[in-house]
């Protein structure tokens, strides 16, 4: 375990369901007989997703087709949480996110939990500017990339036929011709054979949308980065600490239908992503996305990201990912959701809003900072046990039956999605 | 790796040495030797000046179809060697509104391609630009070139080509610059038909060409690919979104494509559109975009593969066979 810190996020339970794993699900099983339990009280401030209750109806009639199929009643056991993600098979309706080249998310805690989401049979995706930051194997440079690393670790444990890797590129790695290199190194072969390798185009992130990628560097890094990136002394006088910032790249609609074109041509055995900032017109941005062709379309609302963003934008700006959810409506295409996802409860309302499955980032890094060899497992062994009792419980058996009438919001936001125009007047 | 060639030829070459002793070689580089020569006295004759391209520069031709540059270290900047010569191309009619090389290309292509037959990672270009032409001009100027050249080798080298097993009167169209022309929607309509899985979105496949290729007795140009199967120089249709005022050249009985070419866009901030439509950032561009926005003229043009035309006048099976020094996709050599 590090110093890694995660203030905002519920850093402690995390931690203990990666100690612990499943144990974490139920109350403390030593109290069970001398302590009475309710509802609990003073949970920290739920955001819109999380005051969504999951409301089991009373008639079940999937649970009968269940019953009947199986000859017996159904058990949570029986839930089946197999999905297929961007194109890829996975385990379980999660995946874990990319985490930018940030220093937290780019050392070895990346690659502990590359390799044991390898062992769930899970999909991973490497973060954008790991190439112009942590270099790549070119031209005789025989050192080991930080990527390069992270995706040996995930061959070398990913099962047979299941999970795949998934590389961003933003601007700054266009130019470092990320794809291009990845495409024809030998190193990415297995992956492209076996069909587990696609490609994400990286639009923006939830914890700074509309900014490109934020990092500090220390003097010596900043000169060295300073040909590629902006870099500016915002946090000292004396730029001992310097901010280096990508730039989030220009997109209109044509713009990201030609650059899905141009992936897709180019990179033909690879598939397709895109990830959006949570913006107003998201919904638009992922059925354009969707008809253009992409595999998999990720939406990071605002509570997403690990990443060092200024805190204006951490506390005001873009839609939290249930408005985004609830504006994108039933999906055209595979979609996939992150932002604070860290237990059972908000996966099965991202689901039940239409997601095919939910992205773990800064819960996974702190998992595998509080145990580097299995942490993120038990940390995931003890969301899909919660996945499994609550999808029975709403007399469901596979992730994709799960449906918006399945949430209730107590403030009256209406279940069903909207799918009005879009804020920004841009309609399809 | 598969080691049968499609057309049966082995897939890779024999050591250097003994491919240069090669009789087979030796025919080869004859044949290149007179369609330099009758390449640039058509061009001459038609107006054009000759220059010598840059062999590395900050930026070169994007590409695509995976294919790559390799890098090189340029007084510490990071620079390219040339995939294509067509941003120089651009630039240079400026000062020369008529203009050719011959140019040589470096493209780590994708390994795949290896045994297509068609491909080495080092090769040569004719590669034109007329200012102010359009579609029409450029395949004027590269339908005439392939009859010109064609003409021209049967009449100095008969005995080579003959002893090759090429047969004169598979080439009385060429030599008579009998050319058809059809669209990219119609050539997929016909491949679709035809079983074969073509994207009506990208350029047509190796396996697509080679199989309309076969079915023509006559050169043939393809014109209007879809934006988006080619790079941001490629004029888009202003009549048609979508559409590009391009074309490719295919020669006839499974040689497959001999050229590529457009009109080019020269208008700035279509250039600068374009770049993001591809993927890339305008600001690796800086140089060229000035030029562009100072006033680049608009022009059309294309690039002829020089060891492709050669392969199809000698009609050997793969390209390492029409290059001295072949270098093969994913295979190292010398």
């Amino acid at each position: 375990m590090t110093a890694l810190g995660a203030p905002g996020f519920p850093e402690r339970a995390i931690r203990a369901r990666a100690r612990n794993g499943t144990a974490e699900v139920f109350p403390d099983p030593t109290t069970y007989g001398t302590q009475l339990y309710g509802p609990r009280t003073g949970t920290p401030a739920a955001d819109e997703l999380d005051r969504a209750r999951i409301v089991p109806p009373v008639f079940m009639p999937q649970r009968l087709e269940k019953l009947i199929d199986l000859a017996r009643e159904p058990e949570f056991t029986d839930v089946e949480l197999g999905s297929r993600i961007g194109g890829f098979t996975s385990r379980l309706p999660l995946y874990l996110s990319a985490f930018g080249s940030t220093r937290a998310g780019s050392g070895d805690l990346a690659v502990h939990a590359g390799r044991q989401a390898a062992r769930l049979g899970i999909p991973m995706v490497i973060g954008e500017n790991m190439i112009p930051v942590h270099g790549y194997r070119r031209a005789g440079d025989a050192t080991r990339s930080a990527l390069l690393a992270r995706v040996e670790a995930y061959l070398d444990a990913a099962p047979d036929g299941a999970g795949g890797v998934v590389v961003q590129q933003s601007t700054e790695d266009a130019d470092s011709e990320v794809w291009n290199l990845l495409y024809s190194d030998p190193a990415f072969r297995p992956l492209l054979e076996s069909g587990r390798l696609a490609f994400e185009l990286k639009t923006g992130q939830g914890a700074k949308p509309g900014l490109g990628g934020m990092t500090v560097v220390d003097r010596a890094e900043a000169e060295q980065l300073a040909r590629r990136f902006t870099v500016r002394k915002v946090l000292d006088p004396d730029g001992e600490r310097q901010l280096r910032c990508a730039t989030p790249g220009t997109f209109t609609d044509e713009i990201l239908r030609q650059q899905l074109r141009f992936m897709r041509n180019n990179f033909p055995k690879a598939r397709t992503w895109v990830k959006f900032h949570p913006g107003r017109d998201i919904a638009h941005a992922a059925r354009t996305a969707w008809s253009a062709g992409a595999d998999a379309v990720t939406v990071d609302g605002a509570e997403g990201g690990t990443g060092w963003a200024p805190g204006v934008f951490l506390d005001h700006v873009g839609l939290p990912l249930a408005a985004c959810l609830r504006r994108i409506g039933r999906p055209d295409g595979c979609l996939l959701a992150s932002g604070g996802m860290w237990e059972g409860g908000r996966a099965v309302r991202a689901l039940a809003l239409g997601a095919t499955a939910v992205g773990l980032g800064r819960a996974a890094l702190v998992a595998v900072d509080e145990d580097p060899e299995h942490g993120l497992e038990r940390l995931v062994d003890s969301i899909a046990l919660e996945l499994r009792l609550l999808i029975s419980a709403l007399g469901k058996y596979g992730v994709t039956a799960l449906d918006p009438e399945d949430l209730w919001w107590p403030d009256g936001h209406p279940s069903h999605p909207e799918r009005t125009a879009d804020l920004t007047g841009a309609t399809p | 790796m598969d080691n049968a060639h499609p057309t049966g030829a082995p897939a890779t070459p024999p050591p250097l040495g003994e491919h240069l002793r090669s009789p087979r070689l030796r025919a080869a580089m004859l044949v290149q030797q007179e369609a330099l020569h009758a390449a640039r006295a058509f061009l001459r004759g038609e107006g054009f000046t000759e220059l010598l391209p840059p062999l590395v520069g900050p930026v070169t031709d994007p590409g695509g179809r995976g294919a790559k540059a390799l890098d090189v270290d340029y007084y510490g900047h990071p620079y390219k060697l040339m995939t294509s010569a067509i941003l120089y191309k651009q630039a240079s009619l400026r000062g020369f509104p008529r203009l050719f090389y011959v140019a040589p290309n470096v493209r780590v292509e994708p390994e795949e391609t290896a045994g297509t037959g068609r491909h080495l990672v080092e090769f040569h270009q004719i590669d034109v630009e007329i200012a102010d032409g359009s579609r029409e001009d450029a395949q004027e100027i590269a339908a005439g070139l392939l009859t010109h050249v064609t003409e021209h080798v049967w009449t100095a080298v008969p005995e080579i080509l003959t002893e090759l097993g090429r047969i004169e009167g598979d080439f009385a169209d060429v030599r008579a610059g009998k050319y058809d022309v059809r669209t990219h929607d119609d050539a997929v309509a016909r491949l679709l038909a035809a079983g074969h899985p073509q994207n009506p979105d990208g350029e047509i496949d190796w396996a697509g060409e080679r199989i309309l290729s076969l079915e023509s007795d006559r050169p043939f140009f393809v014109n209007d690919y879809p934006k988006g199967s080619r790079g941001f120089y490629d004029r888009e249709d202003p009549e048609r979104p979508g559409v590009l005022r391009n074309f490719d050249l295919i020669a006839p009985h499974g040689y497959g494509e001999l050229v590529s070419g457009s009109e080019r866009e020269a208008d700035y901030a279509t250039i600068v559109t374009r770049m993001r439509e591809s993927g890339e950032n305008p600001a690796k561009y800086a140089w060229y975009l000035k030029e562009a926005r100072e006033g680049m003229p608009a022009s059309a043009g294309f690039g002829m593969g020089l060891q492709r035309l050669v392969r199809f006048l000698t009609g050997l099976d793969a390209l390492w066979q029409v290059s001295a020094y072949p270098k093969l996709p994913g295979v190292v050599a010398p």
